[in-house]
């Protein structure tokens, strides 16, 4: 049986809306979540991905699932505590403040680049995070040394991060 | 890690063993207790009840090690806490003659934990049981 070319047409119009809409809303204005997570007895934190590839005017939101603790969502950048810049030279940066349980906080990245942040209480136990942004071609920090060794060592790579979209968490796998 | 808890273990039992058989401060027995006492989710941003510790109360003069006192729903005290950073475990240091107002004490719980506000790095909690091992899902949630 032969399809009418117009009916094609009719379904195809009413499906392609259907199928592409989800990747729209993805890119343009649904928030990507990373979760703040807690272990009961507070022995573990960590942020969940802990690396993250979006493109350039995508958001993310920063929620608390830990019932035990608030956590902050913080870039690196002097302006937050002095600590050293590990976001593009141009781009803004972010600080979420305490989060309480349940709650969240939201930031758009416009900027292609690598986003290096971390939680205010939790950065000498190693939780941060890694957002990379479009495809940028700097990708490498030269502050290590300022950075808590726990913290350092937590950084899934640039290159992980492009390979696979995102890296969960040791704790949550 | 190990050997830092052990450390905070031998610090634990530096706390003179005859406060731990003493009769609870009256003052305190009791959420909220009295002054100098406050409201650590008042002072610092953190959740008014941490499961598996309860409300909890310090003296600020007394942070970051405590006591911490920590209450039950029914407002009865269930603990008191030391929150030991681990840098603070070393050759030079030593934290002596912490009292211990809650009475006596069941057991001892000591363990690693990452940190949070008022306490930003990681710890270790000594936390003083004042009621059996059992009854810990008082503060369980």
């Amino acid at each position: 049986m032969s399809i009418p070319r117009r009916t094609v047409l009719l379904a195809a119009g009413v499906i392609a809306p259907v199928l592409i809409a989800p990747s729209r809303l993805l890119r343009a204005g649904a928030a990507i979540e990373v979760a703040m997570q807690g272990n009961l007895n507070g022995g573990y934190v960590w942020f969940d991905p802990i690396g993250l590839h979006i493109m350039p005017g995508q958001t993310v939101r920063w929620f608390n699932h830990d019932p035990g603790n608030a956590h902050t969502a913080t870039a690196y950048h002097p302006t937050n505590y002095q600590r050293p810049r590990r976001i593009p030279e141009t781009a803004q940066p972010w600080d979420s403040d305490y989060l309480m349980p349940g709650e969240t906080f939201s930031f758009t990245f416009e900027k292609e680049g690598v986003y290096d942040y971390f939680c205010v209480p939790h950065e000498q136990a190693g939780m941060v995070g890694r957002i990379v942004v479009g495809s940028p071609k700097d990708t490498a920090w030269k502050n290590d040394a300022d950075l808590p060794k726990a913290a350092l060592n937590a950084f899934p790579s640039v290159h992980d991060i492009l390979a696979r979209g995102r890296i969960h968490a040791e704790m949550a796998q | 890690m190990k050997k830092a808890l052990s450390l905070a273990s031998a610090l634990l039992a530096s706390v003179s063993l005859t406060a731990f058989a003493g009769s609870a401060d009256k003052s305190i027995v009791k959420s909220p207790p009295a002054s100098p006492y406050q409201q650590v989710s008042k002072l610092v941003p953190l959740p008014d009840f941490l499961p598996g510790m309860g409300q909890l109360f310090v003296d600020p003069a007394t942070l970051p090690a405590g006591p911490f006192l920590a209450y039950d729903h029914d407002k009865k005290l269930v603990s008191t806490i030391y929150m030991v950073p681990l840098k603070d475990i070393n050759p030079n240091n030593s934290f002596d003659n912490l009292s211990a107002p809650g009475g006596n004490v069941d057991h001892v719980d000591v363990y690693y934990n990452a940190g949070h506000p008022g306490v930003g790095e990681p710890h270790a909690h000594i936390v003083m049981w004042h009621i059996p091992a059992n009854k810990e899902s008082r503060v369980a949630k």
